[in-house]
């Protein structure tokens, strides 16, 4: 830094100014005597001018300034000149004397610190000077120069009314900056004199240098004071409009104020829960690793990395965020790729099927069969299979016996009461709660993409206004489309084609034809009492009594003891029931033993009166003798078949055919079909054909409160109709089934097993059948097609050869039903087809 | 140091700019004594030959110049806290002060003015 010493100090002679002017008048204003110019070192200021009667802290940092202000510490009395530099000049790094003003001020260094950047100085400015020669430019710039006077006030009235006017509009702008320190209130305010108020509010307000440098430059008062009056009020008009701005910023801040602090609570809240938002940054991350493990097919892969994107872009609080992360979790546990090694071994297949069911062995030849097919062709579409049968046959129990046979996982679903297309199918992730269909779920719970999926009771799935579930297993069970099955929640294909699908149904009816159409269909008829007897025996009667806390030591069951159970109290065609039966006796014995009143029991026939009361079911026994106009029937349930009879009477003086007893359409038709007919052939069947003007006859299929309805009646009907017209008895040991026609031909009907059984059990011994239902034969268990007497009809009137009786001289009154005891007190559905 | 920088900072807060009177105005006690006034000003540094001294009615007028005398070739400033300036200081006494004799006299760097009247 240069060394700027300047001797001779400007100012030796003010004192002797001083004792020349008596009035205190010339000092108030003189550092140096006006119109006297002298010599000193120059300030040049960029953007600032400095006023007379002001206190202004400058920092010095430039090497001219440093000079200069080095050089006015090195005089007396630390006077300097400060003139500001020309606002289109003030780019320059360090500016000249040709960049500056004329006219700039006198100040007084009152204090000077160094400090990093070099000095910082406070600066008292005293008064207004002009340059009036140059004569120095480096190291610092040095001039001669003359004090100006203060302006001079011209019209007095003028510039004390205007100065009024500027302390009113100061207290208005006052108002507006609530941070003014209070000793620059005082001062403006407490202000007196009309020229130092202007040279003040000049240095506070933000006006510019060339605004700034005319005020200073002005030489009266009325032209300084109108020059900051005008300033003043632009001033205040920007500052008023400001505040108005910043006061409606201020509400919008208040609002983004709260939301911040309450985020920030929240935040804070979620950090207490252990779900701040490094937490939630790691979930995503491990999500992103999780994903690029993950076996995924490519649009599965692709669809993925989108969503993830999309999560690591929302706050963890937005509505979305859980969705997609839920979304992602479950594409991750989808088997998309993964699928269990099938290993088929037929003849261990063969075994399975055999350890885990007894009988049903066409059931099992048809499911070996369909297995060898797979066996062969590994590629091939799986077969859909539908089992048909009566509760408790063991339908549910076959599909996992054939997912273990195949070394495949099991999974079941039952459709029974699904009503909403939705529920197979899923909702689609806009909803709220959206979640897959149950497929797609039970495809997760199973873990691989080929399981068997019992679909069970698709019988019973509804359908209403919210869709029609059995249109989207449509579209399930079609091995066309299925390999690229679009669940609404996913939205991505998945390969359902490698899905061994396995349903289930009590009946065949309810489902619609084309989803029929679909699959194989397996008929489980319900088991004989032979077969009841040989599962109780080996998987019923074992399994509840170790599940009763007993070993076989301790409960011995006899085959007739069973026996009795199946046919005296309980009622079924599967073995459920008989399960639960067998369960409640192994309960008692258990008792008995706990209270150590017997080591070991073994339950006979004749215990179990004593096991489980007096018997529940009188099985519909076929009747020692049948009055005339009563004909014994089979009938098809989905419990499996029952016996029923078909009781009809004259009515003297009556009209037409009266039918009772819960009979549907099809069924009175076939009654009227069967008066019809034998009206038509009265003669041939020697009856008096006045019978049927002069009696009314009442039809009743006893029980009343079981709705029946079906064709097959049709051949009972008739044999009744003509037993009561003959007077020819029909034979008790003998029962029927089939359709008829108008012309006298005998149609076939359907479940001829069950009925066969249902009047074995019944201890018929003759059954009169279709002719073209002899192939349905098969299906009848050997041992109980041994002790049946089968005659195969095709017309009426082989039938009524069959079944009644050669001649009866007087026809007994009807019989109340004395042969019969009482029925299963529920109502149930009995529902005969033909 | 630290006076320093609490002004600067103080300063610095708001406007930069503070006003102020033209000319250094230091500070006075004044003593009323049974034959007249003293008037003590705390004025070091100034040469009495310098100082100017003036009774106008009931206003007493103190002017003057405080000057850095002992800058010498070859200082260099590091610091400056003291005021040097032309000064006025004007005290007015509740009644006018006639045929008082003007004493002036420096003790421990404050200048002392007796004002006494003559008769007393």
């Amino acid at each position: 830094m240069p060394e700027p010493i300047e001797n001779a100090p400007p100012a030796t002679e003010t004192p002797a100014a001083g004792q020349q002017t008596p009035a205190s008048e010339d000092l108030r204003f003189a550092t140096q005597t006006p119109g006297q110019p002298f010599e000193v070192a120059v300030l040049a200021l960029q953007n600032l001018t400095i006023f007379p009667e002001t206190v202004v802290p400058l920092g010095i940092g430039r090497p001219r300034s440093l000079a200069a202000v080095e050089a006015a510490l090195a005089t007396p009395e630390k006077l300097l000149s400060c003139i500001t530099v020309r606002p289109d000049r003030s780019d320059d790094t360090d500016a000249g004397s040709k960049d500056l003003y004329e006219v700039g001020t006198l100040v007084m260094i009152k204090r000077m610190e160094r400090v990093a950047e070099g000095m910082r100085i406070i600066a008292q400015g005293t008064e207004r000077i002009r340059v009036v020669e140059w004569k120095q430019e480096d190291p610092h710039m040095r001039a001669v120069v003359e004090i100006l006077p203060e302006p001079r006030t011209v019209d007095a009235e003028q510039v004390e009314a205007t100065k009024r006017n500027l302390q009113q509009m100061i207290q208005d702008a006052l108002a507006l900056l609530p941070n003014v320190p209070p000793e620059v209130r005082i001062a403006v305010l407490g202000s007196v004199d009309a020229v130092r108020l202007s040279y003040f509010l000049g240095s506070i307000l933000n006006l510019g240098v060339e605004e700034e440098q005319r005020m200073l430059e002005a030489n009266t008062a009325d032209e300084l004071v109108s020059l900051a009056h005008a300033n003043l009020a632009r001033e205040l008009e920007i500052m008023q409009l400001r505040s108005k701005i910043a006061s409606e910023a201020q509400t919008e801040m208040d609002k983004a104020q709260r939301d911040y602090v309450l985020r920030q609570q929240m935040r804070a809240i979620q950090k207490e829960l252990g779900e701040d938002e490094t937490g939630e940054a790691a979930e995503t991350e491990l999500l992103r690793e999780r994903l690029e493990k993950a076996e995924l097919p490519d649009e599965v892969r692709a669809e993925a990395d989108r969503e993830l994107k999309r999560l690591q872009r929302l706050p963890p609080a937005a509505p979305d965020y859980h969705v997609i992360r839920t979304y992602l979790e479950f594409i991750l546990e989808l088997p998309w790729l993964k699928s269990s090694e099938s290993k088929l071994d037929l003849a261990e297949a063969r075994r399975i099927l055999d350890e885990d069911h007894y009988g049903l062995e066409d059931v099992k030849e048809r499911i070996l069969e369909f297995l060898a097919v797979i066996k062969l062709r590994p590629d091939t579409k799986s077969p859909i299979l539908l089992f048909v049968g009566p509760p408790g046959v063991g339908k549910t129990s076959l599909g996992r016996s054939i997912a273990r046979a195949l070394g495949r996982q099991f999974e079941r679903m039952s459709l029974g009461g699904v009503r909403d297309e939705a529920e197979l199918r899923g909702h689609r992730r806009t909803y709220i709660g959206a979640m897959p269909g149950r497929i797609i779920q039970s495809i997760r719970r199973a873990g691989v993409n080929n399981p068997v999926l019992m679909l069970d009771e698709i019988d019973k799935l509804g359908n209403d206004y919210r869709g029609d579930p059995a249109a989207a297993l449509l579209e399930i069970l079609d091995p066309q489309q299925n390999n690229t099955f679009r669940d609404h929640y996913l939205d991505l294909p998945f390969d359902l084609s490698k899905i061994f699908f396995i349903a289930t149904a009590n009946q065949l009816g309810p489902i619609p034809p084309p989803l029929r159409d679909r699959m194989e269909t397996i008929r489980l008829a319900g088991y004989s009492d032979r077969e009841k007897l040989e599962i109780a025996r080996r998987y019923l009667a074992p399994r509840q009594t170790t599940e009763n806390g007993l070993n076989n030591a301790q409960l011995k069951i006899t085959d007739d003891a069973i026996e009795t159970i199946a046919s005296l109290y309980t009622r079924e065609a599967g073995v459920r029931q008989l399960e639960r039966t067998i369960g409640s006796v192994a309960r008692k014995v258990a008792l008995k033993i706990a209270q150590a009143q017997a080591e070991t029991v073994t339950v006979t026939g004749n215990d179990l009166r004593d096991y489980l009361g007096p018997p529940r079911f009188y099985p519909e026994q076929a009747r020692k003798e049948l009055p005339a106009g009563v004909a014994t029937g089979m009938a098809w349930t989905e419990m499996g078949g029952e016996v029923l009879f078909i009781e009809a009477t004259l009515l003297p003086g009556g009209r037409g055919l009266t039918i009772t007893g819960q009979l549907g359409e099809v069924m009175q038709e076939s009654a009227r079909a069967a008066q019809s007919y034998l009206w038509s052939h009265a003669a041939e069947f020697g009856i008096d054909s006045s019978i049927f003007k002069d009696f009314g006859v009442h039809l009743h299929v006893p029980a009343g409160a079981i709705p029946k309805d079906g064709p097959s009646a049709g051949v009972t009907i008739t044999s009744a109709l003509a037993s009561l017209y003959t007077g020819r008895r029909v034979r008790p040991d003998t029962a029927m089934t089939g359709e008829i026609t108008l012309s006298g031909l005998v149609f076939p009907i359907g479940g001829v097993k069950e009925k066969v059984l249902a009047a074995h059990r019944a201890g018929i011994r003759r059954i009169i059948l279709p002719s073209r239902n002899e192939a349905d034969v098969e299906d009848i268990p050997e041992d109980v097609r041994h002790e049946l007497q089968l005659i195969f009809v095709s017309g009426i009137a082989e039938v009524l050869d069959a079944a009644l009786e050669v001649l009866v001289a007087n026809p007994p009154p009807i019989m109340a039903d004395a042969a019969r005891g009482g029925r299963n007190p529920e109502p149930e559905p009995l529902t005969v087809k033909g | 140091m630290r006076n320093t920088d609490r002004e600067f900072s103080l300063i610095r807060t708001d406007r930069r700019v503070v006003p102020s009177g033209r000319l250094w105005n230091p500070a006075a006690d004044v003593y009323r004594v049974a034959d007249g006034w003293v008037v003590k000003v705390d004025l070091a540094g100034v040469c009495s030959d310098e100082l100017e001294i003036e009774l106008h009615d009931s206003f007493l007028s103190i002017r003057g110049c405080r000057k850095d005398t002992h800058y010498r070739e070859g200082f260099v400033y590091h610091q400056m806290e003291i005021t040097y300036s032309r000064f006025e200081k004007s005290i007015q006494f509740p009644d006018r002060i006639e045929g008082a004799s003007i004493r002036q006299d420096y003790r421990d760097g404050f200048l002392i003015i007796n004002l006494r009247s003559e008769q007393g």
